[in-house]
């Protein structure tokens, strides 16, 4: 086990970044039933970071411990240490809206708010900034230029956010995540409602983003995780079996799941 | 292969004999409601004209309105909308929102279904109880409490139904933009539930428009104008309810009138809500 965990540190070591974020021994648990056992890997900043797993395993319980949006729900507790910038999230002190400004999510489904398209950007910047309207329709264009889905709704802003496409929805989605200017993007799945199309235009966009965010995957996808990410976790039942640099995950995984994994012998 | 052609013979024979009884009693439902209606707009219509909303309830043997009838019915309905909706939204929003998994959700909502059928008299007794007789007099106060008492339950329910229609997910996405918990309710939850919310405060009105016996034990009547919100005050169910018992037959043609009008402006309601509701479901 002790071997496992050297790995991450010498990606960061390697690409001489600091990291983002920081898990340390964290367990999860859903009522009774655990669902994430000790995990520890930290995630370098400005960089993709994909997870991976068959169903269940864990990562997108891992992703949604990031942001505490587990916290909406009884009965769902996580101990340990997540640390962002050397800060502890679960601190009971972590004031949980003054994160999610700094940890935006993106969901599987397409979730645009019941509102016109500049609205659905302008809500989350609203809650924490008093803009003038100038500043608003700049900071909404430039949001929406960022998902590249400026070209494709300037002239329609007022229209609902319901009336887009799929996958026009989702990059809505990104936009309105962005336009809070968070530092860390989490997108759970965020391309597998998609057309092969849309999906390839979320792919282009994750990997312009990752310039200026931390941004961590969670896909079923292994070609997705492949080309989208710089470092890939691969968990299974619960507990993270390998982190390592992608290629290095999909060429030569040091672990025998990992390997049956990718290679589709289960999963 | 002869059994089983007499077997799907039988089952052919057994399913026409279940869609004629199905058909029969569906028929004999509608054309209940169709007699009913009929006789309503026959017998109605003929009493209907403008002195109709013009003038006031007559002295027996004398023509004359509903005017103070259906501005006291009016008034009502809108005092007690005013006080049973807030309380019905806000209920039904802790019910689907913050207590959702707690236990308090589940004994509100037993309650609240069982004041839902609770017969109406029963209503009018309570509030009688509670409001008359301390004050000692009927009010137009007592009737339109009544009424809220009735509307609430119906308020609660809906909007905690079209609340949990709502999608989790949105609620999330919300979330995980940074909005508090207030904040997603009022923007993202009642936003995608407007209608339907809408929809269940008209089907209160609806409700409670036609209620005479919650009344008859408050606001009682009144034959003349009144503006008093506290002392006696005319309603639409009560006067018909009056003079359709009467010998007079002046004062029959106007309960004619007077039903036919609530059932019209009660057949409006729904035709909105409805629409309402049907336009939730094209998106």
């Amino acid at each position: 086990m002790s071997q496992m965990l050297s790995p991450d540190m010498t990606i960061a070591a390697e690409a001489a970044v600091k990291a983002k974020i920081e898990v340390k021994n964290l367990n999860f648990y859903y009522g009774q039933s655990k669902a994430l056992k000790d995990i520890t890997l930290s995630l370098p900043e400005r960089s993709v970071t994909a997870f991976i797993g068959p169903s269940g395993c864990g990562k997108s319980t891992l992703l949604r411990v990031f942001n505490r949006i587990y916290e909406l729900y009884p009965k769902q507790t996580a101990e340990g240490q997540v640390l962002l910038d050397g800060h502890n999230v679960l601190d009971r002190s972590q004031d949980l809206n003054l994160l999610r400004t700094k940890i935006g999510m993106v969901f599987q489904k397409p979730t645009p708010f019941p509102m016109s398209i500049y609205e659905n950007i302008a809500f989350g910047v609203r809650l924490y900034e008093k803009l003038s309207k100038s500043e608003m329709d700049g900071r909404v264009e430039q949001a929406l230029k960022r998902a590249a889905l400026w070209t494709e709704v300037k002239d329609k802003l007022n229209a609902s956010g319901l009336s887009l496409s799929g996958g026009q929805q989702q990059r809505l989605c990104i936009a309105r995540t962005v336009a809070v200017k968070p530092e860390v993007i989490l997108l759970d799945e965020p391309a597998s409602a998609l057309d092969p199309l849309s999906t390839a235009k979320i792919e282009e966009l994750i990997d312009e983003l990752q310039a200026d965010y931390t941004i961590v995957i969670v896909t079923h996808n292994m070609q997705q995780a492949a080309r989208v990410s710089k470092q890939t976790a691969f968990m299974y039942l619960g507990e993270l079996v390998e982190f390592d640099r992608t290629e290095k995950i999909f060429t030569s995984p040091r672990e025998k799941r990992t390997q049956d994994y990718i290679t589709g012998r289960f999963g | 292969m002869s059994t089983s052609l007499s077997l799907h013979g039988r089952r052919k024979t057994r399913n026409s004999v279940m869609m004629t009884l199905c058909v029969v009693a569906a028929g004999i439902g509608l054309a209940w409601l169709a007699l009913i209606l009929g006789a309503l707009v026959y017998k109605g219509v003929a009493g209907l004209s403008l002195s109709v909303f013009t003038e006031m309830t007559p002295p027996p043997g004398e023509a004359g309105g509903l005017l103070n009838a259906i501005a006291g019915s009016i008034a009502m309905t809108i005092i007690a909308i005013a006080v049973g909706t807030p309380i019905g939204v806000l209920a039904g929003t802790y019910m689907a929102e913050y207590g959702r998994f707690s236990k308090l959700t589940t004994v509100v909502r037993f309650i609240n279904d069982i004041l839902l059928s609770a017969p109406s008299i029963i209503v009018g007794l309570f509030v009688y109880e509670l409001l008359v007789r301390p004050m000692g007099h009927f009010s137009a106060i007592a009737g339109a409490f009544a009424l809220a008492i009735l509307v609430i339950p119906v308020v609660v329910r809906t909007t905690e139904d079209m609340l949990n229609l709502v999608p989790n997910a949105l609620r999330e996405a919300g979330t995980a933009i940074g909005a508090p918990r207030w904040v997603v309710i009022k923007s993202v939850a009642y936003r995608a539930a407007l209608s339907g919310i809408v929809t269940g405060i008209l089907l209160a009105i609806a409700r409670i428009s036609g209620e005479t016996a919650p009344l008859l034990f408050t606001a009682l009547n009144n034959q003349f104008w009144s503006s008093n919100l506290n002392a006696p005050m005319a309603s639409l169910p009560v006067t018909i309810f009056q003079f359709a018992l009467s010998p007079y037959e002046e004062w029959q043609q106007l309960a004619w009138t007077g039903a036919l009008i609530i059932t019209l402006t009660v057949l409006a309601l729904s035709i909105v809500a409805r629409s309402l509701t049907g336009r939730r479901e094209d998106k």
